[in-house]
């Protein structure tokens, strides 16, 4: 029995000793919706960030450190990501990188800025979130304001449209991008017909397509997400509503999914997006092939941001004097890099306080798949416009 | 009664109000600020359901209203969302009255689903009213009032315990006799020249107006709501009715002990590594057995919980 | 003019074709809350169920999602029977302070349906993408020159057509046999039927199932046109309960009735008055029917026939 006592002690403290070897790891805990419904998007970024992780470790970590990533399932509700931000704190880690939805980030950038941590936001669209004079909140996706930014450009240089039909959902997301889009629409002269919001997961739209169809608008645009999109297609094509342009603001009208699900009805729609693989950024193709080569599919603009905000993190975990918050925080402001999703930089303008700013695309669907046709010095192909109407496409 | 059962209230409040002292983690308060908030919540509804037999679906009515008094307060004004306290228990109180008017003439079944309609109702009408509520953006408080959770623990701490003393009164008093009464066969009492309709309408309104507080609360605290969040179906009125139905109803300590299950447990099977995406069939299963074997909830039956374990006396 | 001719019945066509899948989604419920005065708040779960049933009919086996009607309601059927046997009966059993503790326990059912579809088949959106998913019948294809255009959607068609055959046969069902009348005879008067020697525990467990079936059929039809996942539930029983209040407890007729008149209403709300508002409406109906007509549809045509 002694004995055997002692073998349990000596085990014991071989296993302290063991697990002080790995004390030189820096854990990073990320919390993300993953499960709920925006579940697939938290998907899409673990995975990212997981990739990214790998690579940096592969490389040496940062500053000889091993970098662990854990994730937290926020369920995209606010009060729970909160819990979990204030869990992380308390467990005394000097940022947080995170958080999908843009209810979430906004619990997430309050508890940050009150906590005095920095926040790294990667793919909230909310403008609010870096309006608000927080001065430990920084992102680096582009805001809902810019979103459609190469797809305004578009429609002003090649379609010039009249007038415009906005249908969005009525979620934190859709509200911002049919506001914005109306603001630019109204400052470029085009007449706003028809602004209609829907409630997430509807399933008739044809009442309200019925009324843009009787509006006749030259473009019709709409910012949903994945599955709403296709069905929006989906009924536009029953009810044969012809527009000179079908426009998405991003998110739903970006992924695969949409045209895996709207099928022929998504050919020729435009869409808004941040990010696409075939950008010669350095590192996005072997990113956007590593991912796809794992998962099946390409990864979206979600995913790229999540990857690239790894390598921002180390950036700022490199320069800074010490791995306090506040040395975190000045680090990451002086953050002047290219990286796989674009470039990264933190500044302070139009507004926005520690907003990166950086260029937006547009794709279309071509031959079922997508292609970045806006700029056209990205364009990975030709945009097509006009675009035939349904009674003639086959 | 024995002196122990009567000041066993004072010596659990007493305890909790030295909780700040011991220094646990900000997590754990946040955790435990929210079990007390819910068993505010708890308490409010038991008045009306337990002890009164109405049983409302659509108490997020409640406390949306109370969160949205304080957010639009401070949204429009600038005022400290403090003040939305006093003014969620006048806005409650119309809730109540109106809910009351449309629903209390309805029975059983039928007034279940009026009131789940009726919150579904007020959530759609947040949603939609942007001018008042910014819809779903959502209203959000630049700076809460405090960092550290001492200060909301001891607001939402007085708070409960104020609401276990308005129960433990009403239920103690005429009032609760004759919600028991309604409670146990309505058409009798009326026979008995009980005003049924006064009655119940009384227990709507205090159980509406402590859950807005509640709400009011919630938005000082976390500093952010919408539509969503506040007025919402499930993980606000269904977990309201779950929280008194799994804790007792109709007991003074059920709704308590239930907020301690469904929040406190809930989180931490949440914060399992593995098994936490699993946690809701968990939850679910939890809910289901405790629904069979403890139909009264865990404070209700204690007798017979404490029987399945193998103590106590034998029936 | 011709264009407000034409959103009005692209509207009504839109309205009376989505009421007919309503009004199967909610005869289900019609059905148990009548017979049982059960609450069931897990019926949109279990259309989930279904409807997951079906797409994986479609994705492994190429099974139209039309044909897995026979696969998804007989499969539901025994779920149905299976949850009312072990679950629901031993709760109603018991002695309680409030009878609500069978709505909380659907709730629970609820739960771990949806969260057991998570976990097993993760978040992730599906459909069925079959060929005739957009396929559409146009007015102006029939008549050269008509002012207007209409489109008539195949798939909602179908939908529509197998909802009123399948709410016939139900109603054949309940009517003229041995079986639907001693279930009938269980909705009216409970004690009644006892005494008349009705199987009481085995007509409720029927009703479950069937009932279950019903949604379980709903769900193919319906599978086509929208798309699934785990979360889809909540809605479902929403619009299957404000049907059943519609429509009144236990009334086939006044299930469809009340499906499309729901199904009407929400299209002209959605077009005339935003469609943000929509669901509200289908709320506000409800809580009017519950004041003003708590016997729903049925009664008022029970009250013309009585009348003749």
């Amino acid at each position: 029995m002694k004995r055997f006592s002692l073998a349990v002690l000596g085990a014991f403290v071989l296993m302290l000793f063991a697990v002080n070897l790995y004390a030189a790891d820096l854990e990073l805990a990320i919390p993300l919706p993953l499960t709920g419904s925006e579940a697939k998007f938290g998907e899409i970024q673990k995975r990212s960030y997981e990739i990214a992780a790998a690579e940096i470790n592969a490389k040496g970590g940062i500053k000889g450190k091993r970098l662990v990533l854990h994730f937290e399932d926020s369920q995209a509700k606010p009060e729970t990501a909160r819990a979990i931000v204030e869990k992380l704190i308390g467990n005394k880690q000097p940022i947080i990188v995170g958080e999908y939805t843009s209810s979430c980030a906004k619990a997430v950038a309050a508890v940050a800025e009150e906590r005095k941590i920095p926040y790294l936001v990667v793919a909230s669209a909310a403008d609010e979130i870096t309006q608000k004079n927080y001065k430990y909140v920084f992102r680096q996706n582009a805001t809902n304001a810019h979103y459609a930014d190469a797809v305004i450009s578009f429609m002003t240089q090649v379609v010039k449209p009249k007038s415009m039909a906005i249908i969005y959902e009525s979620t934190n997301f859709g509200t911002s991008g049919a506001e914005d889009m109306e603001k630019q629409a109204r400052k470029l002269g085009i007449n706003v017909v028809v602004k209609e919001k829907y409630e997430k997961g509807a399933v008739d739209f044809k009442p309200i397509l019925s009324k843009v169809k009787a509006a006749r608008p030259d473009v019709i645009y709409m910012v949903s997400y994945v599955m709403d999109a296709s069905l929006l297609m989906k009924q536009i094509k029953e009810l044969r509503i012809d527009a000179k342009l079908y426009a998405g603001g991003a998110a739903g009208f970006a992924i695969p999914e949409f045209i895996q699900n709207a099928k022929d009805a998504s050919e020729y729609v435009v869409t808004a997006t941040l990010w696409f693989h075939k950008l010669n950024y350095p590192g996005a193709k072997a990113y956007a092939d590593k991912y796809k080569q794992k998962y099946g599919d390409y990864p979206s603009y979600h995913g790229a941001s999540a990857y690239s905000a790894m390598y921002v993190v180390k950036n700022a975990l490199e320069k800074a004097k010490s791995w306090s918050p506040e040395d975190i925080r000045t680090a990451l402001k002086s953050t002047d890099m290219m990286t796989a999703y674009g470039p990264v930089k933190f500044e302070d303008k139009d507004g926005y306080q520690n907003q990166n700013f950086h260029e937006t695309f547009a794709l279309q669907v071509l031959k079922g798949n997508h292609e970045l046709i806006w700029p056209t010095k990205y364009a990975s192909a030709k945009y097509i416009y006009p675009i035939p109407a349904w009674r003639d496409r086959r | 009664m024995t002196t122990m059962k009567k000041y066993f209230p004072l010596i659990v409040l007493g305890c909790l109000a030295m909780l700040p002292l011991i220094g646990l983690s900000d997590y754990i308060m946040h955790i435990i600020i929210l079990v007390l908030m819910w068993s505010v919540i708890g308490m409010a509804w038991n008045l009306l359901g337990g002890y009164c037999g109405q049983v409302s679906f659509g108490h997020a009515a409640f406390f949306g209203v109370g969160a949205y008094s304080a957010g639009i307060l401070y949204y429009h004004t600038g005022i400290t969302a403090w003040w939305g306290m006093p003014i969620a228990v006048g806005a409650a109180l119309l809730v109540a009255l109106g809910i009351g008017f449309i629903s209390l003439r309805l029975r059983g079944p039928y007034f279940v689903l009026s009131t789940l309609a009726i919150g579904e109702i007020f959530r759609i009408f947040a949603e939609n009213l942007e001018e008042y509520t910014q819809g779903n953006l959502g209203i959000m408080i630049q700076q809460r009032s405090w960092v550290e959770k001492a200060p909301y623990f001891y607001i939402i701490l007085g708070i409960a315990a104020l609401t276990f003393v308005v129960v433990k009164i009403v239920a103690e008093s005429k009032w609760g006799y004759y919600f028991v009464a309604i409670r146990e066969d309505q058409d009798a009492a009326e026979s008995l020249g009980i005003n049924s309709t006064l009655f119940k309408t009384i227990a709507l309104s205090l159980s509406g107006v402590f859950t807005g507080i509640a709400g009011a609360f919630y938005m000082n605290y976390m500093g952010y709501i919408d539509p969503g969040i506040v007025f919402a179906l499930g993980e606000i009125s269904i977990l309201t009715v779950m929280v008194v139905m799994v804790g007792g109803v109709a007991t003074y300590w059920g709704p308590i002990v239930g907020a301690v299950i469904m929040v406190f447990f809930s989180e931490l099977i949440r914060s399992l590594p593995t098994v936490g995406a699993a946690h809701q069939t968990l939850f679910g299963i939890l809910l289901i057995v405790i629904i069979i074997f403890l139909p009264n909830g865990i404070v209700g039956d204690f007798p017979k919980l404490l029987r399945l374990f193998g103590i106590g006396r034998k029936p | 003019m011709a264009p407000h001719i034409e959103l009005l019945l692209q509207t009504l066509i839109a309205g009376i074709l989505l009421g007919g899948l309503y009004a199967l989604i909610g005869l289900g419920m019609a059905l148990i809350l009548g017979v049982m005065r059960i609450i069931n708040l897990a019926h949109g779960d279990q259309m989930m169920i279904a409807m997951y049933i079906a797409f994986f009919g479609y994705d492994l086996f190429q099974i139209d999602p039309y044909l897995s009607i026979f696969i998804a309601a007989p499969a539901l059927f025994l779920l149905g029977v299976g949850l009312q046997k072990f679950l629901i009966t031993p709760v109603l059993r018991v002695e309680s302070i409030l009878p609500h503790n069978q709505v909380i326990l659907t709730v629970g059912i609820g739960m771990v349906l949806s969260n057991l579809a998570t976990v097993f088949f993760t978040s992730d959106y599906r459909s069925t993408p079959v060929s005739y998913a957009t396929t559409a019948w146009y007015l102006s294809d029939y008549w050269k020159d008509a002012p207007i255009e209409l489109s008539l959607s195949l798939p909602w068609s179908v939908s529509f057509v197998f909802s009123v055959a399948i709410t016939a046969l139900l109603w054949f069902f309940l009517g003229r046999t041995d079986t639907g009348r001693s279930i009938r005879a269980t909705a009216q008067d409970l004690d009644a039927a006892l005494l008349m020697g009705v199987n009481v525990q085995r007509m409720r467990m029927l009703t479950f199932g069937i009932g279950s079936a019903l949604v379980g059929a709903a769900a193919c039809l319906f599978i086509p046109i929208y798309y699934l996942y785990p979360a889809l539930g909540k809605q479902f029983t929403n619009i299957a309960f404000v049907i059943t209040i519609l429509g009144g407890l236990g009334s086939v007729e006044g299930a469809i009735v009340g499906g499309v008149i729901l199904g009407i209403f929400e299209s002209l709300t959605s077009t005339y008055l935003g469609m943000g508002w929509a669901p509200a409406g289908r709320f506000i109906i409800f809580v009017l029917v519950l004041i003003f007509l708590p016997g729903g549809v049925a009664s008022l045509i029970k009250k013309k026939r009585f009348a003749k």
